[in-house]
């Protein structure tokens, strides 16, 4: 089998920096307060584009879960 | 809560449920010696494989809880409450930054609580005591939590036929009884019926309400955007600024609750615990996700509810829901039960991580260490069973003042995060500044909460409590030298290495 090499999620700076990203996008901070509400599918538009984000984010840590982690999975599976 | 549909029906169902979960811990205990090893009654011998480990990360993270509360919160809030999606998703992300590594060592080091690590990296009594006391306060206030919920939740269900405390005393005890013939093993496998009847209940609650606004949720929007336009306006600054420390507090503080942590030990292999924790991350748009679509919906159905008002949202939502029809009415009773049951497996796995630190952290180390792993599971279960009696007293005779104490969970609870994250990846790290900064960062969250300042800004009071209390480990440690010896004694404390 081969080996792959062994990955920690936090050694990896981009990952983080992933996640701050999104939760900056998530946050609706930037959006201007007041002004005249936009309906998109049933939702506020401020609102459809930080649910939009957050399923982002959820796809991105499902994703690092299985790709981005692998410290001592071959050993394990190996000695099944 | 009021159910005009409940009654007899109600109680059929939920002895149902206290029948099978009796069951199940039967089952899961039978012809094995569970009571003889730590590891084996409270960890379920690190052998979940990933249908029940994915199921008791899902009740430890989502209560009944999650549902009568959520929706209201919803309500009041309107869009802005979108939040519990995100805070929830970022729990994964919390877990990401010290799961992988903690995993490994635990399996080195066989631990048994979260306290086990800490001891493990400090060596230091008084980190020890104070985050084991951190804990199980936390632990006892969110388990109190639960009890009171479970009581409220079965006599609304079955329209006050069990009355409250009679309520909550069945269930506890039908809880005690499983969790002590089946420990970790029959709370993950009660947590897989309790996670799917809640999951199918929400979805059909969710059919259910659209179904009655007319099947078109931009309506409901309109509606709100007419009526309650704040509902649905881009939040004000302040609320961002929470929204913010919401993800920093519920992020770090459920990822390091000790039953949370104890799931990282628990699994099986590095494969069943992250493929759950990937399975995880998709949970929270399909659980509080679909809870938030249901409290905006109620804005539609029950305009103009007072702040307590809108409490009962889900139970006046359920009555209109279960008259549509007789499957409706069959599903909504079938979903109350799934709620108390939803809120049972939370409060089981909360009481099985009180239970293990009693019988771990302060009766294994500190009281008599050399006694037998079978002493130690069978003081742990008393233990368990005294701090519920506690409880109970504590929920039917709350006190008068000072009340605020007993809703302290995260706020305390995060406190430990840096010891634990940090004392995995920074070799400088020293008992004594990690210590001040709990202690001080938990103190100033505390005060901060008992003296009416929850959020300063919006911002929470655990949260700068974790500020205060990251500076104070940091910069402390910095002043502290440390020989070479003890760096490499850490480095290999923290290695990733399987075998020691």
């Amino acid at each position: 089998m081969e080996k792959n090499e062994v990955k920690e999620p936090i050694q990896q700076k981009w990952i983080w920096v992933g996640v701050v990203l999104m939760m900056l996008a998530i946050v609706p901070w930037y959006f201007s307060k007041g002004g005249e509400i936009t309906i998109v599918l049933g939702f506020p538009a401020w609102a459809l584009v930080s649910l939009f984000f957050s399923l982002i984010l959820c796809g991105y840590l499902s994703w690092v879960c299985v790709k981005h982690w692998n410290i001592v999975e071959d050993l394990e599976e190996d000695g099944k | 809560m009021d159910l005009a549909f409940s009654g007899m029906d109600g109680v059929i169902i939920l002895v149902s449920y206290a029948i099978v979960m009796l069951l199940i811990g039967y089952l899961s205990g039978r012809g094995k010696n569970l009571q003889n090893s730590l590891s084996d009654y409270f960890l379920a011998g690190k052998n979940l494989g990933i249908i029940a480990l994915f199921f008791t990360l899902y009740a430890t993270q989502y209560s009944g809880n999650t549902i009568v509360g959520y929706a209201p919160a919803a309500y009041r809030m309107g869009f802005g409450w979108l939040q519990s999606i995100s805070f929830m998703t970022i729990i994964i992300a919390a877990y990401l930054l010290f799961a992988p590594r903690l995993y490994v060592v635990s399996k080195r080091k066989n631990f048994i609580t979260p306290t086990d690590w800490v001891h493990h990296r400090f060596k230091s009594s008084a980190v020890t005591i104070l985050s084991v006391i951190l804990m199980l306060w936390g632990l006892g206030n969110y388990l109190l939590e639960q009890l009171v919920a479970i009581g409220q939740a079965v006599s609304g269900l079955t329209g006050g036929t069990i009355p409250y405390q009679f309520a909550v005393i069945a269930f506890v005890l039908v809880m005690l009884a499983y969790e002590w013939m089946g420990g970790m093993k029959a709370v993950a496998f009660t947590d897989v019926m309790q996670g799917v009847v809640l999951m199918i209940g929400i979805i059909i609650f969710l059919a259910g309400s659209l179904y009655l606004v007319g099947g078109n949720f931009g309506n409901v929007t309109s509606f709100i955007a007419d009526n309650e336009p704040a509902k649905v306006g881009v939040p004000p600054m302040d609320a961002s600024i929470n929204w913010m420390s919401m993800l920093i507090l519920v992020g770090f503080g459920a990822a390091i609750y000790p039953h949370a942590v104890q799931r990282i030990y628990s699994a099986q292999s590095e494969k069943t615990l992250k493929k759950s924790l990937s399975r995880m991350a998709w949970m929270p748009p399909l659980t509080t996700g679909l809870v938030f679509v249901i409290g905006i919906i109620g804005i539609m159905m029950f305009p103009g509810l007072s702040s307590g008002d809108s409490e009962q949202l889900v139970g006046m939502m359920a009555n209109e829901i279960a008259a549509i029809n007789s499957f409706y009415y069959w599903i909504m009773i079938l979903f109350f039960g799934g709620i108390v049951a939803a809120i049972v497996s939370t409060a089981d796995s909360v009481l099985l991580s009180f239970s293990s630190m009693i019988s771990n952290d302060i009766y294994g180390r500190f009281v008599n260490p050399r006694a037998t792993e079978h002493k130690k599971v069978l003081i742990g279960k008393v233990g368990g069973i005294i701090a519920v009696a506690a409880l109970l007293w504590l929920a039917w005779n709350p006190p008068a003042t000072l009340y605020e104490i007993f809703v302290l969970k995260f706020e305390l609870l995060v406190q430990v995060a840096p010891a634990i994250i940090l004392g995995l990846y920074w070799k400088r790290l020293s008992a004594k500044p990690v210590f001040w900064g709990m202690l001080l960062g938990a103190l100033l969250a505390g005060i901060m909460t008992l003296t009416g300042y929850k959020t300063v800004f919006g911002i929470h009071g655990g949260v700068l409590g974790l500020g205060l209390n990251v500076f104070i480990a940091v910069v402390g440690s910095l002043f502290i030298t440390t020989s070479a010896k003890e760096e490499s004694e850490v480095e290999e404390m923290t290695s990733l290495k399987l075998e020691a």
